[in-house]
Protein backbone atom coordinates (compact mmCIF):
# COMPACT_ATOMS: atom_id res chain seq x y z
CA UNK A 1 0.00 0.00 0.00
CA UNK A 2 1.64 3.26 -1.02
CA UNK A 3 1.46 6.51 0.89
CA UNK A 4 -1.13 8.08 -1.36
CA UNK A 5 -3.44 5.13 -1.02
CA UNK A 6 -2.92 5.00 2.72
CA UNK A 7 -3.72 8.66 3.23
CA UNK A 8 -6.78 8.49 0.99
CA UNK A 9 -8.02 5.47 2.96
CA UNK A 10 -7.47 7.30 6.25
CA UNK A 11 -9.18 10.42 4.94
CA UNK A 12 -12.19 8.47 3.70
CA UNK A 13 -12.46 6.65 7.03
CA UNK A 14 -12.50 9.97 8.86
CA UNK A 15 -15.05 11.40 6.43
CA UNK A 16 -17.28 8.33 6.82
CA UNK A 17 -17.14 8.61 10.59
CA UNK A 18 -17.95 12.33 10.55
CA UNK A 19 -20.90 11.78 8.25
CA UNK A 20 -22.10 8.88 10.39
CA UNK A 21 -21.93 10.85 13.64
CA UNK A 22 -23.43 14.00 12.09
CA UNK A 23 -26.30 12.04 10.62
CA UNK A 24 -27.06 10.37 13.94
CA UNK A 25 -27.68 13.85 15.41
CA UNK A 26 -30.44 14.59 12.94
CA UNK A 27 -33.81 13.65 14.42
CA UNK A 28 -35.48 10.89 12.39
CA UNK A 29 -38.12 12.10 9.95
CA UNK A 30 -40.07 8.87 9.97
CA UNK A 31 -40.51 7.34 13.44
CA UNK A 32 -39.63 3.84 12.32
CA UNK A 33 -36.52 1.95 13.33
CA UNK A 34 -34.16 1.50 10.42
CA UNK A 35 -35.46 4.32 8.27
CA UNK A 36 -32.53 6.64 7.80
CA UNK A 37 -30.51 8.15 5.00
CA UNK A 38 -27.29 6.19 5.43
CA UNK A 39 -25.13 8.91 3.92
CA UNK A 40 -21.95 7.28 5.23
CA UNK A 41 -22.47 4.60 2.64
CA UNK A 42 -21.44 7.15 0.01
CA UNK A 43 -17.90 6.79 1.35
CA UNK A 44 -17.98 3.00 1.20
CA UNK A 45 -19.05 3.26 -2.43
CA UNK A 46 -16.37 5.82 -3.23
CA UNK A 47 -13.73 3.58 -1.65
CA UNK A 48 -15.06 0.56 -3.51
CA UNK A 49 -14.59 2.33 -6.84
CA UNK A 50 -11.57 4.54 -6.22
CA UNK A 51 -9.52 2.23 -4.01
CA UNK A 52 -10.29 -1.46 -3.81
CA UNK A 53 -12.84 -3.81 -2.21
CA UNK A 54 -10.36 -4.49 0.60
CA UNK A 55 -10.06 -0.82 1.60
CA UNK A 56 -13.81 -0.34 1.27
CA UNK A 57 -14.37 -3.25 3.62
CA UNK A 58 -12.04 -1.90 6.30
CA UNK A 59 -13.38 1.64 6.02
CA UNK A 60 -16.89 0.32 6.49
CA UNK A 61 -15.98 -1.87 9.50
CA UNK A 62 -13.92 0.83 11.23
CA UNK A 63 -16.71 3.35 10.68
CA UNK A 64 -19.23 0.98 12.25
CA UNK A 65 -17.07 0.11 15.27
CA UNK A 66 -16.01 3.70 16.01
CA UNK A 67 -19.41 5.10 15.07
CA UNK A 68 -21.13 2.81 17.57
CA UNK A 69 -18.68 3.84 20.28
CA UNK A 70 -19.27 7.52 19.55
CA UNK A 71 -23.03 7.46 19.17
CA UNK A 72 -24.12 5.16 21.93
CA UNK A 73 -25.70 1.83 22.44
CA UNK A 74 -24.03 -1.54 22.19
CA UNK A 75 -27.25 -2.82 20.65
CA UNK A 76 -26.98 -0.50 17.68
CA UNK A 77 -23.54 -1.98 17.02
CA UNK A 78 -24.99 -5.37 16.12
CA UNK A 79 -27.58 -3.75 13.88
CA UNK A 80 -25.00 -1.63 12.12
CA UNK A 81 -22.62 -4.56 11.76
CA UNK A 82 -25.20 -6.95 10.32
CA UNK A 83 -26.50 -4.25 7.99
CA UNK A 84 -23.03 -3.04 7.06
CA UNK A 85 -21.64 -6.48 6.22
CA UNK A 86 -24.65 -7.47 4.11
CA UNK A 87 -24.64 -4.07 2.42
CA UNK A 88 -20.95 -4.47 1.59
CA UNK A 89 -21.42 -7.96 0.19
CA UNK A 90 -24.35 -6.87 -1.96
CA UNK A 91 -22.51 -3.81 -3.29
CA UNK A 92 -19.36 -5.80 -4.07
CA UNK A 93 -21.44 -8.26 -6.06
CA UNK A 94 -23.47 -5.54 -7.77
CA UNK A 95 -20.42 -3.48 -8.68
CA UNK A 96 -19.21 -6.38 -10.81
CA UNK A 97 -22.46 -6.42 -12.79
CA UNK A 98 -23.36 -2.76 -13.16
CA UNK A 99 -21.49 -0.19 -15.20
CA UNK A 100 -19.90 3.04 -13.95
CA UNK A 101 -23.07 4.88 -14.95
CA UNK A 102 -25.16 2.62 -12.77
CA UNK A 103 -23.50 3.11 -9.41
CA UNK A 104 -26.82 4.37 -8.06
CA UNK A 105 -28.26 0.88 -8.61
CA UNK A 106 -25.34 -0.67 -6.73
CA UNK A 107 -26.21 1.62 -3.83
CA UNK A 108 -29.90 0.70 -3.98
CA UNK A 109 -29.07 -3.02 -3.74
CA UNK A 110 -26.68 -2.28 -0.89
CA UNK A 111 -29.37 -0.34 0.98
CA UNK A 112 -31.89 -3.15 0.52
CA UNK A 113 -29.36 -5.68 1.84
CA UNK A 114 -28.56 -3.34 4.74
CA UNK A 115 -32.17 -3.08 5.82
CA UNK A 116 -32.72 -6.80 5.32
CA UNK A 117 -29.78 -7.47 7.64
CA UNK A 118 -31.16 -5.15 10.28
CA UNK A 119 -34.60 -6.72 10.03
CA UNK A 120 -33.03 -10.16 10.57
CA UNK A 121 -31.25 -8.97 13.72
CA UNK A 122 -34.51 -7.44 14.98
CA UNK A 123 -36.34 -10.66 14.22
CA UNK A 124 -33.77 -12.65 16.13
CA UNK A 125 -33.73 -10.26 19.09
CA UNK A 126 -37.46 -9.73 19.49
CA UNK A 127 -38.34 -13.26 18.53
CA UNK A 128 -41.68 -12.37 16.95
CA UNK A 129 -42.48 -12.65 13.27
CA UNK A 130 -44.91 -9.67 13.45
CA UNK A 131 -41.87 -7.45 12.97
CA UNK A 132 -41.88 -8.57 9.34
CA UNK A 133 -44.85 -6.27 8.70
CA UNK A 134 -42.20 -3.59 8.64
CA UNK A 135 -40.42 -5.09 5.65
CA UNK A 136 -42.32 -3.15 2.91
CA UNK A 137 -41.63 0.14 4.71
CA UNK A 138 -37.97 -0.76 5.03
CA UNK A 139 -37.82 -1.81 1.38
CA UNK A 140 -39.37 1.47 0.26
CA UNK A 141 -37.00 3.38 2.51
CA UNK A 142 -34.02 1.48 1.08
CA UNK A 143 -35.10 2.20 -2.49
CA UNK A 144 -35.38 5.93 -1.91
CA UNK A 145 -32.38 6.48 0.37
CA UNK A 146 -30.25 4.04 -1.64
CA UNK A 147 -30.96 5.87 -4.87
CA UNK A 148 -30.18 9.22 -3.24
CA UNK A 149 -26.87 8.17 -1.68
CA UNK A 150 -26.04 6.23 -4.86
CA UNK A 151 -26.46 9.27 -7.09
CA UNK A 152 -24.35 11.28 -4.65
CA UNK A 153 -21.60 8.65 -4.71
CA UNK A 154 -21.74 8.42 -8.50
CA UNK A 155 -21.22 12.18 -8.81
CA UNK A 156 -18.31 12.10 -6.34
CA UNK A 157 -16.63 9.17 -8.09
CA UNK A 158 -16.89 10.76 -11.53
CA UNK A 159 -15.61 14.05 -10.19
CA UNK A 160 -12.63 12.29 -8.60
CA UNK A 161 -11.86 10.44 -11.83
CA UNK A 162 -11.88 13.70 -13.80
CA UNK A 163 -9.44 15.33 -11.37
CA UNK A 164 -6.92 12.52 -11.74
CA UNK B 1 -22.85 -9.06 -18.25
CA UNK B 2 -24.38 -5.73 -19.17
CA UNK B 3 -27.72 -4.48 -18.03
CA UNK B 4 -29.28 -1.57 -19.90
CA UNK B 5 -30.33 1.56 -18.09
CA UNK B 6 -33.89 1.13 -19.30
CA UNK B 7 -34.28 -2.24 -17.60
CA UNK B 8 -32.63 -0.92 -14.47
CA UNK B 9 -34.87 2.13 -14.18
CA UNK B 10 -37.93 0.08 -15.04
CA UNK B 11 -37.20 -2.45 -12.27
CA UNK B 12 -36.47 0.36 -9.84
CA UNK B 13 -39.79 2.09 -10.53
CA UNK B 14 -41.65 -1.22 -10.38
CA UNK B 15 -40.08 -2.00 -7.01
CA UNK B 16 -41.04 1.44 -5.68
CA UNK B 17 -44.65 1.04 -6.86
CA UNK B 18 -44.92 -2.46 -5.33
CA UNK B 19 -43.41 -1.29 -2.05
CA UNK B 20 -45.79 1.69 -1.88
CA UNK B 21 -48.74 -0.61 -2.59
CA UNK B 22 -47.65 -3.00 0.17
CA UNK B 23 -47.17 -0.15 2.65
CA UNK B 24 -50.59 1.32 1.84
CA UNK B 25 -52.19 -2.11 2.12
CA UNK B 26 -50.65 -2.82 5.53
CA UNK B 27 -51.60 0.65 6.73
CA UNK B 28 -55.23 0.23 5.76
CA UNK B 29 -55.52 -3.34 7.02
CA UNK B 30 -56.44 -3.35 10.69
CA UNK B 31 -56.51 -6.37 12.92
CA UNK B 32 -59.91 -5.54 14.34
CA UNK B 33 -59.89 -6.79 17.89
CA UNK B 34 -57.84 -4.75 20.25
CA UNK B 35 -55.84 -7.17 22.32
CA UNK B 36 -52.47 -5.61 23.09
CA UNK B 37 -49.60 -7.90 24.02
CA UNK B 38 -46.43 -6.48 25.57
CA UNK B 39 -43.20 -8.40 25.13
CA UNK B 40 -39.90 -8.00 26.93
CA UNK B 41 -36.97 -9.88 25.40
CA UNK B 42 -39.33 -12.23 23.59
CA UNK B 43 -41.42 -13.06 26.68
CA UNK B 44 -45.03 -11.98 27.18
CA UNK B 45 -45.22 -9.50 30.04
CA UNK B 46 -48.78 -8.33 29.80
CA UNK B 47 -51.87 -8.98 27.75
CA UNK B 48 -54.53 -6.27 27.71
CA UNK B 49 -57.97 -6.16 26.12
CA UNK B 50 -57.94 -2.54 25.03
CA UNK B 51 -61.70 -2.44 24.56
CA UNK B 52 -62.22 -3.40 28.20
CA UNK B 53 -60.05 -0.55 29.47
CA UNK B 54 -62.15 2.20 31.03
CA UNK B 55 -59.50 4.29 32.76
CA UNK B 56 -56.01 5.15 31.61
CA UNK B 57 -53.06 3.71 33.51
CA UNK B 58 -49.37 3.03 33.03
CA UNK B 59 -47.27 -0.12 33.23
CA UNK B 60 -43.51 -0.23 33.75
CA UNK B 61 -41.85 -2.71 31.45
CA UNK B 62 -38.31 -3.81 32.26
CA UNK B 63 -35.98 -1.12 33.52
CA UNK B 64 -36.54 1.76 31.17
CA UNK B 65 -39.93 1.65 29.50
CA UNK B 66 -43.32 2.92 30.58
CA UNK B 67 -46.40 1.95 28.61
CA UNK B 68 -49.55 4.05 28.65
CA UNK B 69 -52.81 2.12 28.36
CA UNK B 70 -55.89 4.10 27.39
CA UNK B 71 -59.41 3.03 26.45
CA UNK B 72 -59.06 1.48 23.00
CA UNK B 73 -55.41 2.32 22.45
CA UNK B 74 -51.89 1.84 23.75
CA UNK B 75 -48.66 3.79 23.48
CA UNK B 76 -45.13 4.05 24.83
CA UNK B 77 -45.12 6.88 27.33
CA UNK B 78 -41.38 6.97 27.95
CA UNK B 79 -38.22 5.05 27.24
CA UNK B 80 -34.63 5.53 28.35
CA UNK B 81 -33.12 4.88 24.93
CA UNK B 82 -31.46 7.71 22.97
CA UNK B 83 -33.53 7.61 19.79
CA UNK B 84 -37.03 7.67 21.39
CA UNK B 85 -38.50 6.10 18.26
CA UNK B 86 -41.05 4.04 20.16
CA UNK B 87 -42.33 7.13 22.00
CA UNK B 88 -42.58 9.18 18.80
CA UNK B 89 -44.52 6.35 17.23
CA UNK B 90 -47.61 7.45 19.20
CA UNK B 91 -50.64 5.37 20.12
CA UNK B 92 -51.84 2.31 18.23
CA UNK B 93 -55.23 0.64 18.38
CA UNK B 94 -55.49 -1.91 15.58
CA UNK B 95 -52.26 -1.44 13.64
CA UNK B 96 -50.38 -4.36 12.11
CA UNK B 97 -47.14 -2.55 12.88
CA UNK B 98 -45.97 -3.29 16.39
CA UNK B 99 -44.45 -0.56 18.55
CA UNK B 100 -40.83 -1.53 18.93
CA UNK B 101 -38.15 -0.32 21.31
CA UNK B 102 -35.12 -2.14 19.99
CA UNK B 103 -32.50 -1.00 22.52
CA UNK B 104 -34.53 -2.44 25.39
CA UNK B 105 -36.04 -5.29 23.38
CA UNK B 106 -39.59 -4.22 24.19
CA UNK B 107 -42.41 -4.74 21.73
CA UNK B 108 -46.12 -3.97 21.87
CA UNK B 109 -48.27 -5.62 19.27
CA UNK B 110 -51.97 -5.79 18.65
CA UNK B 111 -53.17 -9.33 18.46
CA UNK B 112 -56.42 -10.60 16.94
CA UNK B 113 -57.32 -12.81 19.88
CA UNK B 114 -56.22 -13.56 23.42
CA UNK B 115 -53.77 -16.36 24.01
CA UNK B 116 -51.96 -15.95 20.74
CA UNK B 117 -48.95 -14.71 22.67
CA UNK B 118 -48.45 -18.14 24.18
CA UNK B 119 -48.18 -19.91 20.84
CA UNK B 120 -44.69 -21.00 19.90
CA UNK B 121 -43.18 -18.87 17.23
CA UNK B 122 -42.18 -20.65 14.07
CA UNK B 123 -39.34 -18.30 13.27
CA UNK B 124 -37.53 -17.46 16.43
CA UNK B 125 -39.29 -18.59 19.58
CA UNK B 126 -37.09 -18.02 22.55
Amino acid sequence: MNTKKLSLTAMLTAAALIIFVAESQIPPIVPIVGVKLGLANVITLVALYLLSPREAFFISIIRIVLGSIFTGHLMSFFFSLAGGLLCYAAMLFASKIFSKQQIWAVSVLGAIAHNAGQLCVALFMLGRSEILWYSPVLLLSALITGAFTGVTAQLVIHRFNKEK
Amino acid sequence: MKISNKILIFSFVTAVVLAVAAVVFIHSAGIGEGIAVIYLKGEVVEEIDLNAVTESYTIDVGDGNTVLVEPGRISMLSADCPDQLCVKRGAISDSLYPIVCLPNEVMILISGSTGSGQQPDAIAGR
